[in-house]
């Protein structure tokens, strides 16, 4: 069973197609890393998927269910855009409001817990407005995480946090979805910090799926390569193209090489040619860089 | 731990979407400044109006006198009675009574419902909740509530405006029945404007500006017959009008409301 099932979502705003006949498939568990440049129709699919805007077309089933459907929705927890907080209200009293909607019966006791997973207990009685914009944006996932709910729906939830809050977001986030109990959609531009957490992505252009992928195929099809520092680069590069088909250039004096299966090899060729490698390590391609060369390529199709 | 829900039935959600309007409602500022101010605001239109005992002004051109008349009676504040009502002529006595509170519950639902589009709440509530119903239904009940607040405490204003100013309390033709009659169905009116602001707010959701504008001029429609409709000296049928006036425009506007809302992007 997948948590989610998206096919053929079509979306307008006047006459901007926002998705054109999008598919996605979010397995039961999962952490999916939404991924796409502005515009490209994450939150539209994310705003879908909660109920907030209304598709013209195509079918979206959660956990096997219609999305309309009153139990499944209850299920569901969201940060979308603003955590949904009221500015005079207090972290706790914007908590209980939340958790009596979701019908929960102890709130008080489950208000604690999904501070403290947040790290949040010390706050409980500031009032929203004062919280600085970190401490929103985990107010906003501890609102989310209210209720235990079966899916997290999060949009740019790492934005505004500083170091310690993406790490606790992080802890968060794999420990929910640890035994399968909860599932996670994420869409964030910080792709680094995606790449940490995520175990399936979903890469999308134009209101398309462009491509889904697990986090071990992403590591397949991400090409490891050589990269070298040398005092003589320019001699070390026209030398190393001879010799290996892909040879780049970084704007920080890097020489990345592609098809070079040993880093030995290119060090022995370098020094038989009377050139001295200062630093050299064997790497992949990010996640960023993966995503940055795909939309390369589709643009030059 | 183990997390216990309600049941997912229509009373318990109910129950829960109004735990949390009356709680908002009630521990708002804004409620207590209308609420405020529909206490103040009797007490000083009778006592400086008093003061006054009838202005005249001159139009120096033509020089038509003109005679504002002053409240002589502390029910004028709460009503006119059936034989002094006209459309056409618009006093003091009938400007400035206890009707204008159907204005002020224009902001003040305005305010409350956009507060919810503004701060992300909706989205929050209705990515858990499919039915839209419960929030409309919760809504109306806690304006209308919040209404019949205010009405409450402009007619504790009115009663000790009168009795500052030393106006008498003779009900006149309109005997103590009337009276409760007339408020019994100003009461029941309430439920009658809820409904078209709630509707209004739900359309124009975060933008509040358009929200009052749309409230004020909608209910300006209304605004002539509520005198008609609720004179000092009502009876049972005014009382019966509004009653099915409120139900009617509850039902149906609360309706519109909730296709509004489900027809339409919360964000």
């Amino acid at each position: 069973m997948n948590a989610i099932e998206i096919r053929n979502l079509t979306k307008n705003f006047g006459d901007k197609q926002a998705l054109v006949g999008l598919n996605m498939t979010v397995p039961v568990g999962s952490i999916y890393g939404l991924i796409g440049e502005n515009g490209s129709g994450k939150s539209t699919t994310e705003k879908i998927i909660c109920g907030l805007i209304h598709p013209f077309g195509g079918s979206i089933r959660l956990f096997d269910k219609d999305y309309t459907d009153i139990d499944v929705r209850a299920k569901i927890g969201i940060l979308i855009e603003a955590p949904g907080c009221f500015a005079n209200y207090s972290v706790w009293n914007n908590l209980m409001l939340q958790a009596v909607n979701l019908g929960i019966k102890s709130a008080e006791q489950e208000i604690v817990r999904v501070l403290k997973m947040v790290r949040m207990e010390g706050a409980a009685s500031n009032k929203y407005k004062n919280c600085s914009l970190g401490m929103k944006q985990r107010i906003g996932i501890a609102m989310a995480l209210l209720g235990d709910p079966a899916l997290l729906v999060l949009d740019e939830p790492i934005n505004g946090l500083d170091a310690d809050g993406m790490r606790i977001m992080r802890e968060v986030l794999v420990n929910i979805t640890g035994g399968g109990r909860c599932s996670v959609v994420i869409s964030s531009h910080i792709l680094g910090e995606l790449e940490k957490i995520a175990t399936h992505y979903g890469i999308v252009r134009g209101g398309k799926m462009l491509k889904e992928m697990t986090a071990g195929e992403l590591e397949h099809g991400c090409r490891t390569y050589v990269a070298l520092w040398t005092k003589e680069k320019d001699r070390a590069k026209a030398l190393l193209s001879c010799k290996y088909s892909q040879v780049e250039e970084e704007e920080d004096n890097t020489l990345r090489v592609f098809d070079a299966k040993e880093s030995e090899e290119i060090v022995t060729y370098l020094y038989e040619n009377g050139i001295l490698v200062s630093e050299i390590k064997t790497d992949k391609i990010s996640l960023e860089e993966y995503y940055i060369d795909l939309m390369k390529e589709k643009e030059s199709r | 731990m183990e997390i216990k829900f309600e049941h997912n039935r229509f009373g318990k959600r109910l129950k829960s979407m109004l735990a949390v309007d009356f709680r908002r409602m009630f521990t708002m500022r804004l409620f207590y400044i209308m609420a405020g101010i529909c206490f103040v605001i009797p007490i000083l239109i009778l006592v400086m109006t008093t003061m006054m005992d009838g202005t005249v002004s001159i139009d120096p051109k033509t020089g038509t006198q003109t005679i504002v008349e002053g409240f002589d009676n502390t029910w004028q504040a709460i009503g006119t009675l059936r034989s002094d009502i006209s459309v056409t002529t618009m006093d003091l006595t009938g400007m400035c009574n206890i009707n204008m509170l159907y204005f002020f519950l224009a902001i003040l639902v305005s305010i409350f419902v956009s507060d919810d589009f503004r701060s992300g709440y909706s989205k929050n509530l209705f990515a858990v909740r499919a039915k839209k119903s419960d929030y409309v239904i919760s809504k109306l009940f806690v304006c209308f509530f919040a209404g019949i607040w205010m009405l409450l405490l402009f007619f504790a204003g009115a009663m000790l405006g009168g009795a500052i100013a030393g106006l008498p309390f003779d009900t006149g033709l309109a005997g103590m029945d009337g009276v409760v009659m007339c408020m019994l169905a100003k009461f029941f009116l309430v439920a009658v404007f809820v409904p078209i602001y709630l509707a209004v707010s739900v359309a124009a959701k975060q933008k509040t500006w358009l929200s009052m504008l749309g409230s004020f001029a909608a209910g300006m429609l209304l605004f002539p017959m509520v005198s008609m409709l609720t004179p000092l000296d009502s009876d049972i049928i005014n009382v019966i009008l509004c009653f099915v006036g409120g139900i009617l425009f509850g039902a149906g506007l609360g309706a519109v409301s909730n296709l509004i809302c489900n027809k339409t992007s919360l964000c």
